[in-house]
């Protein structure tokens, strides 16, 4: 039981990491370039798979080194202050993505320092082969790290709980769930739907897309906060 | 075109440079191939939408990147509404 409440809660949180949009957008852009400079659709597939595969290594490296620092600062037992400052980050990142993901203009500008927008920008317009989308990918988790922090914190403090065994499960688990939206968005150029369509849906649901994630953060913070917190504090006082 | 335009560019951090039909025509074109458009349409909507374009310069000896960009995207939108839309966002999406 144990473990499937973990896995699920792992699970959770992934999906919240892939409501986050700024891989999908610079995966969008990128695309974007490459058809418009007349790129082979075998090179466009190679660039694109690239990119994806970048994003899918920083977010298991990140995932993975969260855990590995926890797992040597708290050996396993997590004390209640460390799940009670998790949830606090999740739900104050809940309240903000509600607040302020988006930028209040049209289009899908997402709340990044612009110095970082615009650096991505030109490096997605400079992107011509796999090993520069592959590295695009590592630095757009990167650039998007103060909204994906949580849900990894999270992950990480209800992995190190687990078995080894479970442990590479749930890492495998986060980091294929947190790619959904991706790997759609990838096979949708890679069949050869119009970008246009694909961008102006993203535009049409994005308050949505920004609602859904950080209610999925509010939730997931009083979720564990029940279970973790509240439940053992509880126990703890004997009044079960 | 009978004069040389002056595109001043967005903010004006970066120098003032001379109207290039062939760098607009170039990104009309990417933004048309973009939306999957066959390459001739591509060309023939690029080259439409310069010509227009360069009629709105004749009377104008300086003009502002964002207001070129303006002109180019209402000429595209007669022409190709989906490139457009790709063109007229394509700063907005990051």
């Amino acid at each position: 039981m144990e473990i499937v409440s973990s896995l699920s809660i792992i699970a959770f949180a992934a999906l919240i990491h892939a409501s986050f949009q700024l891989s999908v957008s610079v995966l969008t852009l990128l695309s974007g370039h490459a058809i418009g400079s007349k790129t082979a659709h075998g090179k466009l597939l190679r660039l694109t798979n690239g990119f994806v595969f970048g994003v899918a290594v920083m977010t298991l490296l990140l995932l993975s080194f969260i855990s590995l620092i926890f797992l040597h600062s708290f050996s396993g037992n997590v004390p209640l202050i460390a799940w009670a400052s998790a949830c606090g980050l999740l739900i104050g990142l809940g309240v903000a993505v509600w607040s302020f993901y988006y930028r209040r203009e049209t289009g899908t500008s997402l709340w990044l320092p612009r110095g970082i927008a615009r650096y991505l920008t030109e490096r997605t317009k400079a992107t011509k082969h796999s090993a520069e989308a592959f590295g695009l990918g590592l630095s757009s988790v990167i650039a998007e790290l103060l909204f994906v922090a949580a849900p990894l914190v999270i992950s990480a403090l209800v992995l190190i709980r687990l078995e080894s065994a479970w442990q590479l499960v749930g890492i495998a688990l986060y980091t294929l769930v947190s790619l959904l939206s991706l790997l759609i968005v990838n096979a949708l150029i890679g069949s050869g739907h119009k970008l246009s369509r694909i961008q102006k849906w993203r535009e049409d649901n994005k308050r949505f897309l920004q609602f859904a994630a950080g209610s999925g953060l509010l939730i997931l913070g009083f979720y564990v906060y029940i279970e973790k917190v509240v439940t053992a504090t509880v126990y703890s006082q004997g009044v079960f | 075109m009978g004069q040389a335009v002056d595109i001043v560019k967005r903010g004006g951090a970066r120098p003032t440079e001379r109207f290039s039909r062939d760098k607009l025509h170039a990104s009309i074109r990417a933004a048309c191939l973009s939306v999957r458009s066959p390459e001739g349409e591509a060309e023939t909507t690029a080259s439409n939408v310069c010509d227009a374009v360069i009629i709105w310069l004749e009377t104008r000896p300086e003009v502002t990147s964002h207001d070129l960009r303006r002109k180019a995207t209402d000429t595209l939108e007669t022409f190709h509404p989906e490139a457009a839309y790709l063109y007229k966002h394509h700063r907005l999406v990051i």
